[in-house]
């Protein structure tokens, strides 16, 4: 027997490993469609369904863009997308601006590596709670209405961007911090000489990051109620009765998508011009 | 006001800063946003806060209703159910989508396509799909297939392929294109050297998005409850006004599973590393 | 046989790389392209296997002008052509012995080699060429566990593997130390001499090229200015072919002073 075919011999069966990752991904599947009853009248309805969603594009009903008729401009799609911009710029800022305290106490750099563990783990417990839950908390200290879904993104915020800030004070250049220890700097003056100037591009853009992803955040969270702003209740319309309410869904698609579009591009060019 | 005059008698102008500027159109921009903030101040309790955190936690207390720590946990045994629907939800989206996810990827990506007329056209019909919120997709779902399991799958499944299509096409297009260039150099067709220099490279950033995708999945059916998705979200929403037990003990094996979650992310990513 | 029939390149940018190139190569030859960078050394062995297409003039590989064929036909052609390439090209997170058997794809069909089913003795003859390396014993390993050497040495074992009658090389060492560098040239010289193949490597060191190779092919702004073999090189060549003599980077020096 040559020396290759004794080594081909030990070859390890990785074709046994593809095998069990395959069969595992199928039966995930399998068990993931357990319980739901696919069944004739549902194909039938199916194609019905697509019929009426391509015909709830057609059948736009301006009313509810603006409100004009029997609605309020405040009852209109386009107020629900302003008020969803403001829930989302407000609780971005809000977030950003308390997010800094905190990041500063979680960075190494900036108070010790004991003390860090301390401002990460706060940082680390705002982070778990999703903003929906959040937002049903505040909504008994502070009501149905637009406020609690920025106080919600608010406070998720200060969790997501605390980290990252934290992150990005840890990583920035340390020689700037030595020069002002040199001629004998506090710590205030070596956060606004040393930190600040060299981490404020970094956060902006992470900021607009979370603009982004706070727009999308805000354009849900009102289904917690009618009042609670945003799309919040076409969103509730729609969920009463989907079947029937087609139109509903399709302005909603089209304004939500619209809406993210253009903060998504804004966003994407104000960091573009940080770098 | 921003012109200085050095000792020898030069001057020199500071150029204007622009910070200023940028913080006057924040604030104006806050100010205005504002407005759209409507509440009612004399509303506001924040002491409520401390209230609603005990009452989600600690079993009702009400005259009407007496539960004991007994009945929390007995709850939360009950729950499997639920969490069951979630998670078939979850994987069933989330493995769909990433398939389906796989050939738009492989599409967008500019260094296996190198003509734009392809990657530009998907990367908008990708960047269209990603926009849509997934409870909005669930709606849509309901409306198509009624309320049940499939409806979820339906929404994440599109959710998830938004997602993986995008993480994706990044991934492949920081993959080393040499191998690539070997392969052609050998001979092999272009789904040869596809499948030979590159598959190997995404193969492990592909599981992470996977798992990524997984948990963001979970965690999103907490909102989907409210538009009448089974599973752990709507036992949040049903019992949301009156019995904050019930929406606490959900909270905590939500939060359990997710953080389960995060450690299996976590091990796996370490492993595939 | 290679056949340079009036060859010319000239790049979308305008830059003239190749301003009518006429050579001949030999099977079995050994053969260093040398020149400064940008005199258009690589583009000449590119386009041997059509990795960069000429813009005039005929390439001929044992009669077949390279210049006409594609699809199936210039991926035989290529698959009887192996290439080295200085960063190795291996995938770096598969196995040593699945990118020597990637070398033999262009022999199936696209289905079976996506599911990985190569005939037995294909997987005999991929180990056989890492033996013939030296490295059988890493077969199994990651290819990012080995050195630059050694991966390098992978690389030779997977145009082996393609069974070519040629094979290029593209700064081959340009990236490897000294020592390195002249075990990864030895292997160069056993695979030109024990299994026959024509070799064609551009070098960036004047003396490696002049120890290893049998011919000399001095390339100086897309024109071939010296051709010969390796003896007859003297310092006036050398200043023709570079317009200048020659720096300190240009000759390795002796690895073991």
């Amino acid at each position: 027997m040559k020396n290759s075919e004794k080594v081909l011999s030990k070859k390890p069966k990785r074709w046994l490993i593809n095998l069990i990752f395959g069969l595992s991904l199928i039966l995930a599947l399998f068990l993931s469609f357990q319980g739901s009853t696919i069944n004739l009248l549902r194909w039938s309805t199916f194609g019905y369904a697509i019929k009426a969603m391509l015909n709830g594009f057609t059948e736009i009903n301006p009313e509810f863009l603006f409100g004009y008729g029997s609605r309020q401009f405040v009852e209109g799609i386009v107020y629900m997308a302003i008020q969803t911009l403001a829930i989302a710029f407000i609780g971005t800022f809000l977030g950003a601006i308390l997010a800094l305290p905190f990041s500063f106490l979680a960075a190494e750099r900036i108070v010790g590596k004991k003390a860090s563990k301390i401002g990460i783990t706060i940082i680390t417990i705002i982070r778990v709670f999703p903003e929906i839950i959040l937002a049903l908390m505040f909504v008994k200290a502070i009501g149905m209405n637009p406020l609690t879904c920025v106080i919600a993104i608010g406070i998720h915020s200060i969790g997501m961007l605390g980290k990252m800030f934290s992150e990005s004070i840890d990583n920035m250049d340390i020689g700037p911090i030595e020069a002002l220890n040199a001629v004998g700097a506090n710590t205030w003056q070596k956060i606004r000489y040393g930190i600040l100037p060299q981490v404020i591009p970094e956060l902006t853009s992470t900021t607009l990051y979370r603009f982004d992803i706070n727009i999308r955040s805000a354009s849900v969270l009102g289904v917690i109620g009618t009042l609670a702003g945003g799309f919040g209740a076409l969103l509730l319309l729609a969920s009463t009765d989907p079947h029937n309410q087609w139109n509903t869904i399709a302005t909603l698609l089209i304004v939500i998508v619209v809406l993210v579009l253009i903060v998504d591009n804004i966003s994407a060019y104000l960091r573009k011009k940080l770098v | 006001m921003n012109k200085f005059q050095i000792t020898n008698g030069k001057t020199i102008i500071k150029p204007f800063n622009k910070i200023w500027f940028i913080i006057a159109i924040l604030i104006t921009l806050v100010i205005i946003l504002w407005q759209f903030i409507t509440y009612d101040p004399s509303m506001i309790d924040m002491s409520q806060l401390f209230v609603i955190v005990k009452q989600m936690f600690t079993p009702k207390n009400t005259i009407l209703s007496q539960r004991t720590w007994g009945d929390y946990f007995a709850f939360m045994w009950e729950l499997r159910n639920p969490l069951w629907i979630t998670i078939q939800m979850s994987i069933g989206g989330t493995i769909i989508g990433s398939i389906f996810a796989i050939p738009f990827a492989i599409l967008a990506a500019r260094n296996v396509f190198k003509n734009k007329y392809i990657s530009v056209p998907f990367r908008f019909i990708m960047n269209l799909i990603r926009t849509i919120p997934v409870i909005l997709l669930a709606i849509i779902g309901v409306a198509m297939v009624g309320t049940g399991v499939l409806s979820g799958i339906i929404g994440f499944t599109v959710f998830s392929f938004g997602i993986m299509a995008k993480m994706l096409y990044e991934a492949i297009e920081t993959v080393d294109m040499n191998p690539f260039e070997a392969l052609e150099s050998t001979g092999a067709n272009k789904f040869q050297a596809f499948s030979y220099a590159i598959v190997p490279q995404i193969f492990s950033p592909f599981v992470s998005i996977l798992l990524y995708i997984f948990e963001l999945n979970i965690r999103a059916s907490a909102i989907l409850g409210f538009v009448g998705i089974n599973g752990i979200g709507e036992v949040i929403s049903v019992n949301r006004l009156y019995n904050y037990d019930r929406v606490g003990a959900a909270v905590i094996v939500l939060f359990i599973l997710i953080f389960a979650l995060q450690l299996i992310n976590s091990h796996v990513r370490g492993k595939l590393q | 046989m290679i056949k340079f029939v009036d060859v010319t390149k000239t790049y979308l940018n305008g830059v003239q790389a190749l301003k009518g190139v006429n050579l001949e190569i030999q099977d079995g030859e050994f053969v260093a392209i040398i020149g400064l960078s940008g005199a258009g050394k690589s583009t000449m062995l590119r386009s041997i296997n059509k990795m960069i297409e000429i813009t005039s003039g005929q390439i001929y590989i044992d009669g077949i002008d390279v210049s006409s064929i594609k699809g199936k036909e210039l991926r035989m052609l290529r698959r009887s052509i192996g290439m080295i390439f200085q960063s190795f090209n291996l995938v770096k997170k598969m196995s040593v012995f699945n990118n020597v058997l990637s070398g033999r794809v262009a022999y199936h069909s696209t289905c079976k080699t996506i599911l990985g089913l190569f005939p037995k003795q294909e997987k005999i003859l991929a180990l056989d060429s890492l033996d013939a390396m030296g490295i059988l014993d890493k077969a199994f390993t990651r290819a990012d566990q080995l050195s630059g050497g050694q991966q390098q040495r992978v690389a030779l074992a997977r145009a082996l593997t393609q069974e070519p009658k040629v094979i290029l090389a593209d700064e081959p060492v340009a990236s490897l130390d000294p020592i390195t560098t002249i075990q990864v040239m030895d292997d160069f010289a056993k695979v030109n001499k024990e299994f026959g193949i024509t070799i064609v490597a551009n070098m960036h060191h004047v003396d490696l090229a002049l120890k290893y190779a049998t011919r000399i092919i001095g390339v100086k702004d897309g024109l071939v200015v010296f051709d010969g073999k390796s003896d007859e090189i003297n310092d006036q060549t050398l200043v023709n072919i570079y317009g200048r003599s020659l720096k300190h980077d240009e000759l390795l020096g002796d690895p073991n002073e």
